[in-house]
């Protein structure tokens, strides 16, 4: 079964709280592409990538009780949920082991030099994406193209300060700062 | 609430904190109602990049691992039995070669199934690898290492390298420094390779083509743009 634009989220994971084992089969039918699509990016490992989305539709299931309508959407919810076991996961690898020298960087660099930059380059010139993120993709063109960069490879592709510092070639501290500035500016943006 | 939590909200949300940051804003998002609902303003309002990454299905079996795992009612009450396979198609189903292929599939199955009929005189290889296409992991060439001292590449099919330009083989296993070049390879053509001068085979070793000047990469380091990328699965 197809995503579909009209799915009801919130009644599907309020189903789930009651231990409708259907409606999160339609969740999973609905949102598992999307989902995976986000965590393969950001660990770069299918068979990683695989075990989170596992992971994550597990937490999915059993705090399904705790999800609150009136605190957000219930696909909001998901990715949520989703991103931070995968980011937990991430950071918490790259406390045991630096991440740059477990993986060969000139090969993440030709991936990911295809994977971001011009994903991001074709993704500019996508009405879908365009409608489909709606106020973000204004604010973002307001950010200075090495500042929008920065924010886009820490979101989608899970990249830390320091990753990011050195894949632009750019100063720690530039970054740091950058950031913060560009997140301040998205937010007076989008408010 | 401080302008440096704020910050630390956000950048939660984005996903530039530390292990040892990010757990001091879970601590704090428990205790602290209005910082946990800041944290979820940053959550709806950076969503929408989310959608910058493509989709990519799952394949059929992890849903049915999630109904092993939370022990649901199946879907399809009986499962059909699967027909016993031939020999030499058992190691394809492990699980680490499945993985290994990811968006490969059917067709590399096929392709493999092929070279393998065509090798019957081979013993069994202990490593495999498939060679995939960045870009659309379409799968060129496989690496059967019968021993972790010897390495064949086997193309799937032949493959245009512009005249001035050659493809060279490469290898990096995870605790290397560096790739290190196995040398160059004709486009289209069978290809013995020697291990001798590097340590064994590792599962998980990296091995690569990349596009180079016609005499091979000038640095000893690959400098083109990969054609083929693939990673060492032990088979059974």
């Amino acid at each position: 079964m197809p995503p579909t634009d009209d799915f009801n989220y919130e009644a599907a994971l309020q189903a789930c709280a009651r231990g409708d084992a259907a409606a999160l089969q339609r969740l999973y039918q609905q949102e598992s592409a999307r989902l995976l699509g986000v965590v393969q990016r950001m660990v770069r490992n299918l068979p990683w990538a695989e075990d989170l989305l596992h992971d994550a539709f597990v937490q999915i299931w059993q705090r399904s009780g705790s999800f609150d309508p009136a605190k957000g959407s219930g696909r909001g919810w998901m990715y949520t949920v989703t991103r931070h076991l995968t980011l937990n996961a991430l950071r918490n690898r790259q406390q045991e082991t630096a991440r740059e020298t477990a993986v060969d960087e000139d090969t993440l660099d030709v991936l990911d030099a295809h994977a971001s930059v011009q994903g991001w380059r074709e993704a500019e010139q996508d009405f879908a994406w365009q409608t489909s993120t709606g106020r973000m993709a204004g604010c973002l063109e307001q950010l200075e193209p090495e500042r929008r960069v920065c924010i886009l490879h820490a979101y989608v592709d899970g990249l830390t300060h320091a990753e990011i510092a050195q894949r632009l070639g750019t100063p720690l501290g530039t970054v740091k700062a950058w950031i913060r500035r560009s997140l301040t500016a998205l937010r007076e943006c989008l408010q | 609430m401080n302008t440096d939590w704020n910050a630390q909200a956000a950048e939660y949300v984005l996903g530039t904190l530390s292990a040892d940051e990010r757990r001091a804003v879970e601590a704090r998002m428990a205790q602290d109602p209005a910082y946990a609902a800041e944290v979820r303003r940053w959550e709806e309002q950076l969503l929408p990049l989310a959608a910058l990454a493509e989709p990519m299905a799952p394949p059929p079996r992890l849903w049915a691992r999630l109904e092993r795992t939370l022990n649901l009612p199946s879907a399809q009450a009986v499962q059909p039995t699967p027909a016993p396979l031939p020999w030499w198609q058992r190691g394809w189903q492990s699980l680490a070669f499945w993985r290994s292929v990811a968006g490969a599939g059917m067709v590399a199955a096929a392709l493999l199934g092929a070279v393998a009929l065509q090798e019957p005189e081979l013993p069994a290889p202990r490593f495999m690898v498939v060679l995939v296409a960045p870009d659309d992991r379409a799968p060129g060439w496989v690496i059967q290492a019968s021993d972790t001292r010897q390495v064949n590449l086997i193309p799937l099919g032949t493959f245009e390298v512009p005249p001035d330009k050659a493809l060279e083989f490469w290898t990096k296993a995870d605790d290397w420094a560096a790739p290190v070049s196995l040398g160059l390879v004709a486009p289209g053509q069978r290809l013995q390779v020697p291990l001798d001068a590097l340590p064994p085979l590792q599962p998980n070793q990296l091995f690569e083509l990349t596009l180079e000047p016609a005499t091979g990469s000038p640095t000893g380091r690959p400098t083109g743009p990969i054609q083929f990328i693939g990673r060492a699965v032990p088979v059974l």
